[in-house]
């Protein structure tokens, strides 16, 4: 009898542990309504950065163009075909270059994981200015956005630096002569250029010492404070109410809601404090009733969207990975520097100006361009012009930022392209 | 004014740990500021007088300096471009610099290009034991020669 019955039970149990199993691991079924969509967001570990409805402005491809996106996702594609890398990879300036011929020759699939490695690089560079751009274009830094932006500026500075410690490691005449060229930019500060050089290198010239501390830089110290900003700068993107959007994005409640709800009737219970509904919640009006939003679920929108953006950004790259391969040229010689040595691309636009001034050039100027970007919230402080490209209340404001991106990027182009032997004027074609 | 116990325990404490935080910090930068550097020493010897005959105008690429003779008088620059940290080649009339052109001429004046500062002259000291010694970490007045 007994035995009869502990027998079926046990069956029982094993016919139902995969099920078991799955619902303890995957709580909430694929949603079917409301309730179960609102739930994703809140209960899933890896979903619950995200509100539960997003806006549909939004998600405008158009409004943001995803470019916030696409730079998170190259960090990602950055830090794992990095560790892959890692295996390989030694920071001696005896082994380092062998090792990056290795990669060519010897390691399965090598090739293209370096290469992807150095094309999200630099595309990350290129995509995080973009970004900041488009922020800074569409009003978004402007109240309650202001430290938000701050952080954008930093993350963009910490792209530069992680962008710049890497490009030494493969120890070729390209990433030797274009890191020295760089250090030597930044040894132009008064005051403190020499020892920011000295801690940077590790010594006085570009060496071992250098090429072991930008290793560490690059693998281990830059990408935990990146990690960390990222975070803090996603955070304060949900504290501050999501992205920016133009104030004519929600609907006018109606009046009547409107007066009925700033008018609330006196409680039967007398002696009791009565509370204005606008007491419970910041903002400016609070939302009762249904009144009408233009937000959707975020599931399935907002992470169709996400999924869409990653799947294009894995595209490009690896397209880009089996079309280009990395640039790899002779061994560092110390003594055959090439003519002209060039820092990497987006510092070129800083060589162009240092070979008009070494000081304004190489340190006053981006001084004050960062300076500025900095205190942009601060400074303009008008409420108006937010979630709207070229905004007619913002001429100025964008009309000094185009110019100065403008001259940076004609730097850049004329460094990368019109300077030839003895930095002379030479026309590519 | 009177200051509560509780305020002045609460300042101590606070400048306590903010001063720990401060000398923590200002302690990972003096450890990763290298007191000694495993590459070139900056004060060396090269040779003797002897390997240098009068009208000697040679450069110690490894070193980076280029070693110069007229008469009994001694001299060494560096041959590290002062513009973007390259390192320049003898030239008939001076040094030029293969990376963007700045030019010198014999003395480490700079005679054209980008260059900011003309090239340093380093310190030259004869050892006791005969030999030349170099000491690049002490700059000196462009024209000091050592009279042999």
């Amino acid at each position: 009898m007994s035995k009869e019955t502990a027998s079926p039970s046990l069956l029982t149990a094993v016919k139902e542990l995969p099920g078991n199993v799955w619902k303890s691991i995957f709580r909430n079924p694929l949603p079917t309504n409301d309730l179960e969509r609102s739930s994703t967001s809140f209960t899933n570990f890896f979903l619950h950065i995200h509100p539960v409805k997003v806006h549909k402005n939004t998600l405008r491809p158009l409004y943001t163009l995803g470019l916030g996106l696409v730079s998170f996702f190259l960090f990602v594609i950055l830090v794992i075909t990095g560790i892959l890398l890692m295996f390989y990879y030694v920071p001696s300036t005896t082994q380092a270059y062998d090792r990056m011929l290795d990669l060519r020759g010897s390691v399965a699939f090598g090739t293209i994981l370096r290469n992807m490695h150095r094309w999200s690089a630099h595309g990350m560079v290129a995509v995080v200015v973009m970004h900041l751009c488009r922020v800074f274009l569409t009003g978004s830094y402007k109240k309650p956005r202001e430290f938000n932006w701050v952080l954008g500026v930093v993350l963009l500075l910490l792209t530069l630096l992680m962008s710049f410690t890497g490009y030494l490691l493969p120890w070729d005449q390209l990433a030797f002569w274009a890191i020295t060229v760089g250090t030597a930019i930044a040894g132009y500060a008064p005051v403190i250029g020499k020892d920011i050089q000295f801690l940077l290198m590790g010594g006085s010239t570009v060496g071992q010492e250098a090429l072991l501390r930008f290793y560490v830089l690059h693998v281990a110290v830059l990408p935990a404070v990146l990690t960390m900003a990222i975070a803090i700068h996603f955070w304060r993107i949900r504290k501050d109410g999501g992205l920016s959007r133009p104030a004519d994005a929600d609907p006018t409640p109606p009046m009547e809601m409107m007066a009925a709800m700033t008018d609330p009737k006196p409680s039967l219970l007398e002696g009791k404090k009565t509370y204005g509904l606008q007491g419970l919640v910041r903002g400016p009006l609070t939302k009762v009733n249904n009144i009408p939003d233009n937000t959707v679920f975020s599931w399935p929108n907002l992470f169709m969207s996400e999924l869409f953006v990653f799947v294009m950004t894995l595209a490009v790259i690896l397209v880009l990975a089996l079309l280009f391969n990395a640039p790899l040229e002779e061994p560092v010689n110390v003594m055959h520097p090439p003519n002209p040595a060039k820092a990497p691309w987006y510092f070129l636009g800083l060589q162009e100006m240092v070979s008009y001034s070494a000081f304004w050039g190489g340190i006053g100027v981006p001084g004050i361009f960062v300076g500025l970007l900095l205190l942009t919230p601060y400074l303009d402080r008008s409420p108006k012009g937010v979630g709207v490209w070229f905004s007619k209340d913002r001429l100025l404001a964008n009309t000094i930022f185009l110019t100065f991106l403008l001259a940076n990027v004609i730097f850049v182009i004329i460094g990368t392209f019109f300077r030839g032997p003895n930095w002379a004027f030479v026309t590519p074609w | 004014m009177a200051v509560s116990r509780r305020r002045m325990l609460a300042w101590i404490t606070g400048t306590g740990l903010v001063g720990s935080g401060v000398l923590s910090a200002v302690s990972n930068f003096v450890f990763i500021k290298p007191r000694a550097t495993y590459g070139q020493p900056q004060r060396f010897s090269i040779g003797k007088p002897d390997d240098f005959p009068a009208g000697t105008r040679i450069a110690l690429e490894a070193r980076r300096i280029c070693v110069v003779r007229e008469g009994n008088k001694l001299a060494a620059l560096s041959t590290t471009c002062t513009h973007l940290g390259c390192i320049v080649g003898l030239a008939d009339t001076g040094f030029a610099c293969p990376c963007h052109g700045s030019r010198f001429d014999s003395d480490g004046t700079v005679t054209g290009g980008p260059a900011p500062r003309a090239l340093p002259w380093y310190k030259i000291t004869l050892a006791p034991n005969g030999e030349i010694e170099v000491d690049k970490d002490t700059e000196i007045t462009p024209g000091s020669y050592l009279t042999l």
